[in-house]
């Protein structure tokens, strides 16, 4: 069997597509100003990665869950494998598919992650961005092995930071704190550099000024109406996981804080008729990337929040300045996305405080094909928030990169009869007008 | 044909029928408590110096029906954890006073999730398994192994003694001694056993209290010594890959002419390797041997280890070649297939890829590939 590898996209596609969204939103009416600084942010992103070996630095591809200040105290750039498959989908949605049939034609399996095939096949097609390390924690997703598996094959030095399972104890935070002391041992090793202890502080303090903006944003979002579009959806979620410690992301959350500050002044709502308040209860469909703004439109359904891109609790995680290594350690069990390695009651009851925060009217689980965490505790949380806040979830089976998994039209079937049922639900009527 | 052997015989008497057997009814109708436990990091040692009977959540030799399972466990998740669900839902698992687990793999820890929130048994323990064989994942498992400890004592209310645990730890090793035993003796040109009935021996071991265990695995060493018990098959062959409970499985493919002479499989071999540190203080020395003490498994990050244990295993037991089953949506096993694949060629052993369903038999078209299996394994013989 031959696999096509024609649209399998390159570092090279990923810069020229993100500047080509750049332009192309200059000059389409009614976006959020903020769009353009999005793709600003993401091309910064990019070309660092891009540019990297020409100034002398080293590039990681990491897994979730990584201490990324640490990274940019060191210089090195980091390459988040989940990224890659969901910006991917956003440049070119055909190179996900042909980057899994390279994948099952070395023999991995179809039925594991596809963030994880995606990154397969594409480092077998040799385009992956050239990566002199590989590293990964204990997390949610059993997937991490990969990471280690791959570096086997490719010889690529990898590293795993070991997680406890229950992290807030104190010996589990020391055990974490060491952890970061073993991970920065290694990069010293892998760069010939000594850590900046100064310049870790500095990085550190800058990641925290972003958390602030990233709270005071989600505040704003609660709004009614809510003011985020989805062409912005993404902006916190990928300034927090891709360049925390940056001041390229601090000025992003800035401005984009500072847009959705007026709009909620002016009472600009993503749409003009609001009519659902939505939260993905896991994922957002990275799978079909116009999803969002197709459900405005035919639903007047508005994503509010989702289960990766929010703060546990208020997330003071700056516990002592002068102890970066303490700090980081507790700002990455509080990091968004980082709930799901606890228990399906525990991301439910997270869940649950994100329906009255946001006000939400409706949840979405995205049941992904490769995802054995989602398949358990998928039920958990629908059942949990119907009993926590009486909130309806639809669950959608599809695959998390993959489009091809699952047609439009199914979904749309689907979400034609979840939007009914809430419309007519009692729930709804009080909600919307209330005594 | 050989003679069945009266100490398997008994073994299987003794924890039939699937899984609230004799053993089991004897057991409660003391008083005393059933605890059970998913995956190789939970330590039996523990619970049975608890004077608890620790017992393997599994399934068996009959395919489970889902009727039910899959509304709390979607079908996108490894057979194995439904089939435990759905033997839940369907109250065999009734008699179990509580249940422990271990971060071993997400699917292992969120069946215990799933049992914890839809039926809480009075005692349920989660315990992290580490990824690392190292120092470190030693004094993380421990820590963890000592709150296991301290809380299966606050359910006992009565301190679990260090004494009790290190009596534990020489049966559970004398345990171990014998059904090493029994591995060596499959080594034989001729292997006493067959893999079909190796397995309900592993089966038994983790289903009944190990002192009485350990008896019935003295009289059938004995036994086997002592009627000169051969299999004559043509061909030798190695199991690895996914835990099997249903030993139909590995009797139909030696239904064939093969023998299946060794595993690689958690509830076989590794069961059965090695000695935990009598010298140490009992959870420490615990903790050594689950971390470091047994081969390299599928949840290790680096399984360079494991695919070597493979190989070595397989030139040990002079196999003629490898059947590596995968229960579908194991992720650990998925990882390492393709570099497995490559290693056994390098050493010219060669590898039958299955993939299964957890406790269904093996199908027609599973035959085929065995049959044709078996005749590529001829010609390369010749």
């Amino acid at each position: 069997m031959t696999t096509t590898t024609d649209h399998l996209l390159t570092i090279q596609d990923f810069q020229d597509g993100i500047r080509r969204a750049k332009e192309g939103v200059k000059k389409q009416p009614g976006l959020m100003r903020s769009t353009a600084g999005f793709f600003d942010m993401l091309a910064t992103y990019v070309d660092r990665i891009a540019n990297a070996h020409d100034e002398g630095k080293l590039v990681a591809t990491h897994g979730t869950q990584q201490p990324l200040e640490i990274f940019e105290a060191m210089d090195i750039r980091g390459v988040f494998n989940e990224f890659w498959g969901g910006v991917g989908d956003m440049i070119r949605l055909e190179s996900v598919p042909e980057a899994l049939a390279l994948s099952a034609s070395t023999g991995t399996p179809g039925e594991v992650c596809s963030f994880f095939r995606n990154m397969d096949g594409l480092m077998h097609a040799g385009k992956w961005p050239k990566s002199d390390m590989f590293l990964y924690a204990t997390s949610v997703c059993d997937n991490v092995k990969a990471f280690h598996t791959l570096g086997r094959r490719y010889g690529i030095p990898s590293f795993g930071l070991e997680r406890s399972y229950l992290p807030y104890t104190d010996h589990a935070m020391e055990h974490w704190k060491n952890e970061y002391k073993r991970l920065i041992a290694f990069l010293e090793e892998q760069t010939g550099k000594k850590m900046d202890y100064d310049r870790l502080k500095e990085v550190v303090a800058l990641s925290y000024r972003l958390t602030e903006l990233h709270l005071e944003i989600d505040k704003l979002v609660a709004s009614v109406p809510c003011p985020l579009a989805p062409e912005c959806y993404s902006g916190t979620l990928l300034a927090i996981r891709l360049l925390p410690g940056t001041q390229k992301a601090v000025d992003y959350l800035e401005e984009l804080r500072d847009e959705l500050k007026e709009r909620v002044e002016k009472g600009i709502g993503a749409i003009e008729n609001e009519r659902f308040r939505v939260m993905w209860s896991s994922f957002t469909p990275f799978f079909d990337p116009t999803l969002q703004s197709f459900m405005q439109k035919k639903y007047g359904a508005v994503s509010v929040c989702d289960m990766l891109s929010h703060w546990r609790g208020d997330a003071k995680w700056m516990l002592n300045p002068d102890d970066p290594l303490g700090n980081l350690a507790y700002r990455t069990l509080l990091a968004p996305g980082n709930c799901q390695y606890s228990s399906a009651v525990d991301v439910a009851t997270n869940l649950a405080d994100k329906v009255r925060r946001f006000k939400v009217d409706g949840a979405i689980f995205n049941n992904n094909w490769g995802c054995k965490t989602g398949a358990a505790y998928g039920p958990i949380l629908k059942d949990e928030l119907m009993r926590q806040v009486n909130m309806p979830s639809l669950i959608i089976h599809c695959d998390v990169l993959d489009h091809t998994f699952i047609s439009r039209a199914e979904i749309e079937s689907q979400m034609d009869s979840f939007f009914e049922m809430i419309e007519t639900s009692k729930a709804y009527k009080e909600r919307r007008n209330p005594k | 044909m050989n003679a069945p052997l009266k100490a398997l015989d008994e073994m299987i008497r003794l924890t039939s029928p699937f899984p609230e057997s004799v053993t089991v009814k004897e057991w409660r109708t003391t008083g005393r408590k059933v605890i059970g436990w998913f995956n190789p990091y939970v330590p039996e040692e523990i619970i049975h110096a608890a004077g608890m009977l620790p017992f393997e959540v599994t399934g068996n030799n009959e395919p489970v029906e889902m009727q039910g399972a899959e509304a709390q466990i979607y079908s996108n998740s490894c057979s194995k954890i439904r089939t435990c669900w759905q033997l839940q839902l369907d109250g065999k698992y009734r008699f179990l006073d509580g249940l422990v687990s271990s971060h071993m793999c997400d699917q292992d820890m969120r069946l215990f999730e799933v049992w914890s929130y839809y039926n809480k048994l009075p005692y349920m323990e989660l315990i992290y398994a580490p990824r690392k064989r190292d120092e470190v994942g030693v004094q993380l498992y421990l820590k963890d192994l000592e709150v296991f400890r301290s809380r299966l004592s606050q359910y006992l209310i009565c301190r679990i003694p260090d004494e009790h645990i290190a009596n534990s730890i020489k049966v559970y090793n004398r345990g171990r001694e014998l059904m090493k035993q029994l591995y060596e003796l499959r080594k034989r040109e001729r292997p006493p056993v067959t893999g079909a009935e190796a397995l309900e021996v592993s089966k038994a071991a983790v289903r009944m209290p190990r002192e009485r265990f350990n008896e019935l695995m003295e009289q059938l060493l004995d036994e086997i010594e002592r009627t000169g018990r051969e299999i004559k098959k043509a061909m030798r062959l190695m199991l690895i890959g996914s835990d099997l409970h249903n030993s139909t499985q590995i009797a139909n493919l030696e239904t064939l002419d093969a023998v299946v002479v060794v595993d690689e499989m958690d509830i076989g071999i590794r069961r059965a390797w090695g000695q935990v540190d009598t010298k140490l203080p009992p959870l420490e020395a615990l903790a050594r041997h689950y971390v470091l003490g047994r081969p390299v498994d599928k949840h290790n990050w680096n399984s360079d280890g494991r695919l070597e244990f493979i190989g070595e295993l397989a030139e040990q037991y002079k196999v003629n070649g490898i059947v590596s089953q995968i229960v579908r949506f194991c992720t650990y096993n998925g990882w390492d297939k393709f570099d497995l694949k490559k290693q056994m060629q390098e050493r010219g052993i060669p590898i039958l890829e299955i993939d299964l369903e957890y406790g269904h038999p093996a199908g027609a078209q599973v035959k085929i590939r065995a049959e044709a299996f078996m005749e590529m394994l001829e010609s390369h013989a010749t």
